[in-house]
């Protein structure tokens, strides 16, 4: 029992629709909250809960107040004893105190408020919350910081945290510095980092670029005014030397065949269980299967590091002093194990390589075929990858000598945007299928 | 070649001599003084200034050429049109070889231009319009057709003898880069009469003056004088970084440089306060500030600098419809001293430079801007801004609203407030200098005299030819460019802000927004520029001024009350806004 407890039916009826929950798919017969910690009382009050649930547990801010300002409505989880109970996130004030916590280093029954070592938080910052995120939630405070929120508790630890203090500790330029930290013995429940104010993600600047090439279709990708390609490099620097920060702070090593292999066996099995949802994919079985095994006939040792893990154009951020890598989790979906393991860094560049292909084909999914317009935005794909390859040669080794391996995690990753867009988005479905379609022909 | 002057007496070429072998110049005295331009210290910060070529605008005698009559008979047009200073390009005496840049005497005016009387009566009645001018002075050099550099190759033991850098050999200070790399090869020319190499930065009838000489240094301050007596409002220096030379540097910036700026300032602050001093250094921002002086003492040399980095990049910006590369540039650049401003200019009567970007930029620069290969010229591209713009109206609004309202003082350039041709055919900078088009009679109204006789042919092709694009047609159409540009600039004068305010620029997520306050005291503006041709939407953070109501500038039109969420705005293509930000009031119906 917490004094949450009387809150577990309303919460059954409102985690189901809230973005950031995994179980939707699945019968929510039961939610309890297992720990329920007041970070400040009175009214407002704020509490810090963890709520177990069949699809895992999942880390809570509640605020209770007697009314609810009519700004704060839409956060309403439900009513109990005279007080409305709501989603902290949205409340100004509430969120004020996670960072006064985390500025004056605070212990509260077993949660860890603390600053970073050097880092010096200044509290009095208004805080506004992000809205529009799939897996987590964020708050901005004033100009200067983001804290984020993970929503799933998970024991271990964190990618996130560990990458970016690792980067951190050897300077590197390419990050928002870390400033604090929320944990609990096991688990980290949140990370504060530096803002990165005026930022823009990538992806808005590529597909700007693609917009104005689609406008001039007489003109091609080279000619335009909107030309991607000065970006696309010195993104391609900066990963670089990011995977290059992360060798100095962490280390690296080699994997022989025997890596490579299960490597390889785990894109046959990744492909078997697609083929088996998606009829689409049928005819490139054969040819997919090839490129996986010509994978293993490149250089006996593969280099692995530790790497972004989950890096496309939506996690690069273009500031006036050049682009920043953000969150470094890995993929969501992945294992912890393996988003905590040594990979090779050309699985980030196989992804980036990728989110290319989407920036220069989403303006033409859900309209008629044109002709004209697909060269266009194969041959502004073409030229960023190449620039982006070049950027990333300028600082490490270019990915393009291991052709055989990149080409393979391309297709892979492909393989898994077409599970991905078969169960969301079917209209998208025939990017990755063209993409595969070409790299199996060759083309690309 | 003349001889050497004889003491007491007058050279073959008119010059009078003293005793001693020193050149006779006229003094101030032996002219009139305009009336001085209002009193206001700070002036220079939140002024509109528009650079006027003498020749391209207005011909009062009927010879062809445009002159300072013809000039002050415009006055009334730029106070109506609402800038606060001129600015004029070389009018002294010179063979023309370099614009007028290669000045042959500095107190004598060009006669074809007028007389320093001319420029007495141009002076006087600019002030009584309050309206200020400024013109550049070259410090750097002469024209070899100066007496004082004819004096120095044939006297080398006279009282000229060691007014510009001689030297036995070509070898000294091979470090310091060619600039005008598409007509010179050296920095080093032989003199055949002298028997000896002088050194020049710039073309080599341009003799670069020997700083390292006091008596150098006592005469160029004395030209200052001169024309401060008269009643100036200041200079342009031209070509400030290259004063000095030594050896082993580059030549350029070099401290003692600095310190005979600081000299000029010193007389400028003590015998003529209110007068400024405006540094032309193609440099980067962070060594340009280097010309402001001393920050703690507000600033010791020049008043103003341009901003040479910006112009390019506005660009860049819109061709890429990303705010990145303006962005970058104005986080580039460093804070200046408090009595200082920057100058800012989208085009002037030179190329388009583009030695301050990257090759990379440069090359995307000519790809983009200049599909002719006559468009290029040296590092740069020989384009009005109109043309440019391809002519687009839209984009020629959002240019120069961004000129009027980023930090630093804006320069228009004559003829682009009515947004004039170019013609690129003709030889080296004139595309951009023919004259400025009044009305459709002959000459654009510019000169009575014979067609054939005209300095330069009027721009006369279909699309900016004078028949269309001249003063006359849109005055009186409302609607038109001119007109719009002196509704900005009204709006500009009535917010101190734009000029003497701080500048932050907001980020939001939509890479082709570039949104800025500019605030002074109470006064906060809030800039918004679609960069993109496209509508966009924006949503900007302005929680530190909630519960204000942003005021459009132009119109006056109150938009929604800025409440908890982002601000949403929605710009069409290449579009902007120009807010105030203000307190909310009751909705202004009758009681």
């Amino acid at each position: 029992m917490t004094e949450l407890t009387p809150l577990s039916d309303a919460l059954l009826r409102w985690l189901p629709e809230q973005r950031w929950f995994g179980g939707k798919n699945r019968d929510l017969s039961e939610v309890s909250t297992r720990d329920a910690v007041t970070l400040l009382d009175g009214d407002p009050k704020l509490v810090h809960a963890v709520l177990s649930t069949a699809d895992g547990e999942y880390q809570l801010l509640v605020g209770r107040r007697r009314e609810l300002p009519e700004h704060l409505g839409h956060a309403m989880i439900g009513e109990v004893d005279g007080y409305v109970y709501y989603e902290a996130v949205h409340d100004t004030e509430l969120m004020g105190r996670l960072l006064t916590l985390i500025a004056e280093d605070t212990w509260v029954e077993g949660i860890h408020f603390a600053p970073e070592p050097g880092a010096v938080i200044v509290p009095a910052q208004r805080a506004k919350p992000v809205s529009a995120e799939q897996s987590n939630t964020s708050v901005i405070y004033g100009t200067e910081y983001i804290l984020k929120l993970f929503r799933r508790v998970v024991a271990g630890p964190n990618p996130d945290l560990q990458l970016h203090r690792a980067l951190q500790s050897v300077g590197s330029k390419h990050i928002a510095r870390p400033l604090g930290a929320i944990t609990d013995e096991f688990v980290v429940l949140g990370i504060l980092q530096e803002f990165l104010q005026g930022a823009v993600e990538g992806w808005a600047m590529a597909t700007a670029s693609v917009r104005d090439l689609m406008a001039e279709a007489d003109l091609h990708a080279a000619e335009v005014g909107g030309d991607f390609a000065g970006e696309a490099f010195r993104l391609g620097q900066s990963v670089a030397e990011v995977h290059a920060d992360l060798r100095k702070a962490l280390g690296s090593g080699q994997e022989g065949p025997e890596r490579l292999y299960e490597a390889v066996q785990a894109m046959h099995r990744r492909l078997d269980a697609v083929l088996a949802d998606v009829p689409e994919l049928a005819p490139y079985e054969s040819a997919l299967r090839a490129v996986f095994e010509q994978a293993r006939s490149g250089r006996s040792l593969v280099d692995v590091q530790f790497i972004h893990g989950d890096l496309h154009l939506g996690q690069v951020l273009r500031t006036a002093t050049g682009w920043r890598l953000i969150d470094f989790e890995g993929e969501p979906a992945a294992p912890l194990a393996e988003r905590n393991a040594l990979r090779s860094p050309l699985r980030d560049v196989a992804g980036m390589l990728r989110s290319f292909d989407y920036a220069a084909q989403q303006l033409l999914v859900g309209h008629p075929a044109d002709h004209q317009l697909e060269v266009r935005a194969r041959e502004w794909t073409a030229r960023n990858r190449e620039a982006f390859c070049d950027g990333y040669a300028e600082v490490g080794d270019d990915p393009r000598e291991q052709g055989p391996l990149l080409r393979a995690l391309e297709l892979d990753k492909a393989v898994y945007e077409v599970a991905y867009e078969h169960g969301n988005r079917p209209d998208w479905l025939t990017v990755p299928l063209a993409s595969i379609a070409r790299i199996t022909a060759g083309e690309d | 070649m003349p001889d050497a002057p004889q003491t007491g007496t007058t050279d073959v070429l008119g010059n009078e001599f003293t005793e001693d072998g020193h050149l006779v110049e006229p003094s101030s005295d032996d002219f009139g003084t305009a009336r001085q331009a209002p009193r206001e210290p700070e002036w220079y910060k939140s002024a509109v200034f528009y650079e006027v070529l003498v020749r391209a605008f207005a011909d009062s005698n009927g010879d062809g050429t445009g002159d300072l009559r013809g000039l002050a008979e415009k006055l009334d047009y730029l106070e109506w049109l609402g800038v606060d200073c001129l600015w004029l390009p070389p009018f002294y005496a010179s063979p023309l070889r370099d614009g007028g840049y290669d000045i042959s005497d500095f107190r004598q005016v060009l006669p074809e231009f007028g007389t320093v009387d001319d420029f007495v009566y141009l002076l006087d009645q600019a002030h009584r319009r309050g309206i200020r001018v400024i013109t550049d002075l070259v410090l750097n050099h002469t024209s070899d057709a100066h007496a004082w550099f004819q004096a120095s190759r044939t006297d080398p033991q006279g009282p000229y003898g060691d007014f510009y850098v001689w030297s036995d050999d070509d070898s000294r200070y091979s470090d310091a880069r060619i600039i005008f790399v598409d007509t010179e090869t050296s920095n080093w020319t032989f003199d055949p009469v002298r028997g000896q190499f002088y050194w020049h930065r710039f073309f080599s009838h341009q003799p670069d003056l020997n700083y390292e000489n006091p008596e150098v240094q006592e005469a160029m301050i004395d030209v200052l004088r001169f024309w401060l007596d008269i009643g100036i409002d200041g200079f342009r220096l031209d070509a400030v970084p290259y004063l000095f030379e030594e050896e082993g540097t580059n030549c350029e910036n070099l401290p003692r440089t600095h310190e005979f700026l600081r000299r000029c300032r010193k007389v400028v602050d003590v015998e003529y306060p209110g007068r400024v001093l405006l540094a032309e250094a193609n440099q980067w921002p962070a060594d340009v500030v280097e010309y402001f002086g001393d920050a703690d003492a507000g600033g010791d040399e020049c008043h103003m600098a341009f901003h040479f980095p910006l112009m390019p990049r506005l660009f860049m910006a819109v061709r890429r419809e990303s705010r990145f590369p303006i962005s970058e540039i104005l986080a580039q650049t460093p804070e200046i001293p408090s009595g200082c401003q920057w100058g800012i200019f989208l085009r002037n009567h030179d190329e388009l430079t583009l030695e301050m970007v990257t090759d990379e930029e440069r090359d995307y620069m000519y790809a983009e801007y200049a599909k002719d290969p006559r468009m290029k010229a040296n590092i740069g591209i020989r384009r009005r801004l109109a043309p440019l713009l391809e002519n687009d109206r839209n984009q020629q609004e959002l240019f120069t609203a961004m000129l009027l309202s980023l930090p630093g003082s804006p320069v228009l350039y004559y003829g682009d407030e009515i947004g004039m041709g170019d013609n690129i055919w003709l030889g080296d900078r004139d595309a951009v200098r023919t004259p400025m088009q009044w009305t459709p009679d002959r000459n654009a109204g510019f000169s009575r005299c014979d067609p054939n006789r005209i300095y330069l042919p009027v721009i006369g092709d279909a699309t900016y030819g004078y028949q269309g694009i001249n003063v006359e047609a849109q005055i009186n159409n409302s609607s038109s460019l001119l007109n719009w540009t002196r509704r900005m600039l009204e709006v500009r004068t009535a917010h101190k802000a734009f000029g003497f305010g701080t500048y932050t620029e907001l980020g939001s997520t939509n890479p082709s927004m570039l949104a800025y306050l500019r605030r002074w005291n109470d006064d906060v503006l809030l800039c918004v520029n679609n960069l993109s041709r496209f509508p966009q939407p924006v949503e900007l953070d302005l929680s530190e001024y909630h519960g204000l109501v942003p005021l459009e500038l132009t119109g006056g039109v109150r938009f929604p009350r800025i409440g908890d969420l982002p601000y949403l705005l929605t710009l069409p293509g290449h579009g902007f806004y120009w807010f105030q930000l203000v307190p909310e009031t009751e909705g202004g119906e009758a009681p």
